[in-house]
């Protein structure tokens, strides 16, 4: 944050100076010297979850080792420690990631200009965005706010892979998505409406005006509706996504081929200037581009909108089959906050049905990873150095969830149901990690067991509890340590969290 | 016998534009014969499949699947990218149509939420052609070495067993897993076995088809292939470019469909190609990019025949430059063969009214 952007580049540059004379004189092995691991001292989990364990894994990509005794010590209780890590989180701008961004800035291009971002090779950037949410997700200490990242990512996502959503979603990633993820929810969405990859992704920009035998495209005002907003069953008909077409007619995107490529444009002679009924509420004429206002400000607002989302967020970070009473009260407190994403959050974690007061003690570790989370957990459980390269996102692409690839508007799915048949991909990274034949990966084991104060150590830390017996006889049958390691990795207790 | 059902989708990528009037060709049409004095099949020498059209000899390997009802054959077919380019003609019929996210076998993969299984997706190669971008659980790979865990984690595996016993959420899904690791292991260690009497070609095209095979059979939850056969780009000498791929085709096709025995009945094969060729020869005995080019499929509840509409070479049928009418939508085929298995795939089945005409 006291870094200025030319103090960064400066700093990017000379790095890769150096990296590119140690290539040349033989001695670089994969990796820039700022990327290497700090050293760290010995690191001891708590043999029993308790409440911080479970927060610090439901709203985190993983932990990595000391991550519970430094937010431990922060504060007297568990309970108190959690409380005070949520709010340090909520207020992402004011922690310290420098680190992070250093290895993300290293990625040539992710933070130019839109026009210029299409002087990138598209298979590159398509790489590059992927390899960007991996290292964010690995090194980044706002991780809250990167798993809120993730979620509006599927909540609005879009292909990459389509058209031109390559160039335009390294856009959107930032100027909608990073930019808005802990704010105001309507301020998200009309970002996202008139983002050019949205309008790309969701065929916005071919919306014109009924003429002739041509009829509106109804493709963004039908998701609008279904996904982004009120959700399927919020009680909107077909005749009001046809009005919401209407409302969005005009708004376009400049084609690739020519100047101002890929900025949003209206053309009011494109546009439905007439009166439209929305939900209920008369739109006047006459209102050209004010109409996107008018109609995501009543889709913002709507109660269905609150329950959605309320739902969605309460799958993430409580269960894939939500409680009523704590989807209501974030709905409340959605409502309330006029949409504030961090309000909305933080009433999340207070619900009882989060913390598992209701049962007297932190929930067990009951929710699937899914692919992007369990690899993304692996790597900062063990400590890894990584690039966050080809190889991983390869494994990520078997697993069925390359970052920026699901191609339908849904996004991909948060149910452990979709995500089961990923076990054999799971298996074969915990096994290549632990060999260390992941290229642009490396896990110290020796000193990470030296640090765990022993391999039980380390199995408290990955499972966020002592083994079980079970756990103790399966591992500690096998002979070779690399492998206990990989079977750990592999093990069903750290499929969840 | 888990997965059996409800089969496989294998698509044969013919890369570099094949020319469909070399692969089937119209040799009733008097127009071909006119334009193609050198290059044209003669009535004589080809496989009768109908009136009209015949095989290329150098597929006459596929004449019993024909003859059986096991083979399809769409000519006249393509798509609308009208750029004659490889590259742009290639990602629109992988992407299954111009403005679609992911590939048309990802699609499908992901409409298919049920039954996934461990090894839904495999492409033979280096890497995974876009038909299988957005593929959960798709994987590139030239032997199955490159799939199990390998002889050094073997120890793994009873671990894993011990571990996940029991687990309700992911005890099947395990079991699954390691299951199919096991089987690859053991594929690996033994020695390529096919069915009696099928003869597959020492090529690469053979050889991956053989591994499909072994997949499928195996009942490893296999729902979609990938095998290309690259080099149709017939500049010049077309005759030399085609035949020996002609022959790789038909030798690799024929001992599939045998290889595969009755699990066939659950495995559709697709063969297509991003454009066909200039009707009229070039100077140097070869054709430039056309239009529309020729798909075939292979399998069981394939309609069998010649199939679609065909719009003649006459003057006045031929596109462009004097390249044959794209007649038939190879999107309407695809759907005809998704509709099969059972699967709606976004923007490739909906309002595709003459996909019945290829089922």
């Amino acid at each position: 944050m006291t870094r200025s952007r030319r103090e960064f580049l400066a700093t990017g540059a000379t790095a890769g100076v150096a990296a590119a004379a140690l290539t040349a004189t033989g001695c670089r092995r994969g990796l820039p010297p700022f990327f290497e691991a700090s050293p760290a001292g010995p690191f001891r989990s708590p043999n029993t979850p308790d409440v911080l364990t479970h927060v610090l894994r439901r709203c985190t990509f993983g932990l990595r080792p000391g991550d519970h005794e430094a937010a431990r010590s922060a504060a007297g209780s568990p309970r108190a420690a959690a409380q005070a890590w949520i709010e340090e989180q909520l207020a992402p701008e004011r922690i310290d990631d420098t680190d992070a961004q250093r290895r993300v800035r290293a990625i040539q291009g992710l933070d130019w200009p839109l026009g210029e971002l299409y002087e990138l090779k598209k298979d590159v950037l398509r790489h590059d965005l992927a390899k960007a949410a991996l290292l964010r997700a690995v090194y980044s200490r706002r991780q809250l706010y990167e798993v809120m990242v993730e979620f509006w990512t599927d909540h609005f996502n879009i292909d990459i892979s389509k058209g031109e959503c390559a160039w335009l979603k390294a856009a959107d990633d930032r100027d909608v998505i990073r930019r808005h993820a802990l704010g105001r929810f309507s301020d998200l969405l009309r970002a996202s409406a008139t983002s050019p990859a949205m309008l790309t992704y969701l065929d916005g920009r071919e919306n014109r005006r009924a003429n002739g035998a041509f009829r509106p495209n109804e493709n963004y005002a039908r998701e609008l509706l279904e996904l982004h907003t009120l959700g399927v069953h919020g009680g909107y008909t077909q005749r009001d996504v046809m009005e919401v077409a209407r409302s969005f007619t005009g708004w376009t995107v400049r084609p690739r081929g020519g100047f101002r490529k890929g900025v949003v444009e209206f053309h009011p002679e494109a546009h439905d200037d007439g009166a439209k009924l929305v939900l209920g509420r008369l739109i006047h004429a006459g209102r050209g581009e004010g109409d996107v206002d008018e109609v995501l400000a009543l889709v913002a607002a709507h109660p269905s909108t609150a329950a959605h989302l309320a739902t969605k967020l309460c799958r993430r970070f409580i269960s894939d089959d939500p409680p009523a009473s704590a989807v209501a009260a974030v709905a409340e407190a959605f409502t309330r906050s006029s949409g504030d994403i961090s309000a909305t959050s933080r009433a999340l974690f207070a619900t009882p049905e989060f913390l598992g007061q209701a049962a007297g003690e932190p929930p067990v570790p009951s929710k699937l990873k899914r692919p992007f989370h369990y690899v993304a957990s692996a790597l900062r459980a063990t400590d890894a150095v990584t690039d966050g390269g080809a190889p991983l996102i390869a494994y990520l692409a078997a697993m069925g969830q390359a970052p920026f690839a699901f191609p339908t508007p849904d996004g991909y799915a948060q149910e452990a149901g979709a995500w089961r048949d990923t076990l054999l991909w799971r298996f074969k990274l915990a096994a290549a990690l632990a060999e260390g034949t992941v290229g642009g990966t490396r896990i110290d084991r020796d000193a990470l067991v030296a640090r765990a104060r022993g391999e039980r150590g380390l199995m408290t830390h990955l499972f966020g509890r002592s083994p079980t017996a079970t756990e103790l006889d399966s591992i500690e049958a096998v002979a070779d340590r690399s492998h206990r390691l990989a079977v750990a990795l592999a093990a069903p207790a750290f499929q969840r969290f | 016998m888990k997965h059996a059902e409800p089969g496989t989708v294998v698509v044969v990528f013919l890369r570099g534009g094949a020319d469909g009037l070399t692969l089937v060709p119209p040799v009733g049409d008097d127009d071909y014969h006119r334009e193609r004095p050198h290059l044209a099949v003669t009535p004589g020498a080809a496989v009768r499949l109908d009136g009209l059209f015949g095989l290329h000899p150098a597929l006459r390997g596929l004449e019993p699947l024909y003859a059986e009802g096991l083979l399809t054959v769409v000519p006249a077919c393509g798509s609308d990218d009208d750029t004659r380019s490889h590259f742009e003609a290639q990602d629109l019929m992988e992407q299954g149509g111009r403005n679609e996210a992911g590939g048309f076998l990802g699609r499908f993969l992901r409409a298919r939420r049920e039954g996934g299984g461990p090894l839904p997706a495999v492409a033979i190669g280096a890497s995974l052609p876009l038909s299988l971008l957005g593929a959960p659980g798709a994987v590139a790979l030239r032997s199955i070495d490159e799939l199990s865990l390998g002889q050094s984690q073997r120890p793994l595996v009873p671990a894993l067993r011990d571990l996940y016993a029991g687990d309700s959420l992911l005890g099947e899904s395990a079991e699954e897993a390691l299951g199919a690791l096991q089987t690859l292991e053991r594929l690996q260690a033994e020695p390529r076995r096919v069915a009696s009497g099928v003869a597959y070609a020492d090529d690469d095209f053979s050889t991956g088809l053989s591994l499909v095979a072994r997949l499928i059979k195996e009942d490893l939850g296999l729902r979609a292939a990938c095998v290309d056969l690259p080099g149709w780009d017939s500049h010049a000498l077309q005759a030399q470019v085609m035949e020996p791929l002609m022959r790789s085709l038909s030798t690799g096709l024929l001992a599939f469909a045998r290889d595969l025995g009755p699990r066939l009945g659950h495995t559709s094969v697709v063969v297509l190609t991003e454009f066909g060729r200039r009707l009229g020869e070039n100077s140097a005995l070869g054709t430039d990019h056309g239009r529309g080019s020729v798909m075939l499929l292979v399998g069981g509840g394939t309609r069998g025949g010649v199939q679609g509409v065909w719009p003649g070479l006459g003057p006045s049928a031929l596109e462009g430059p004097g390249d044959v009418t794209v007649a038939n939508d190879f999107r309407d085929v695809l759907a005809s063969v998704f509709s099969r298995h059972r699967a709606s795939v976004p923007g490739l089945l909906e309002a595709r009214p003459r996909a019945a005409a290829f089922g």
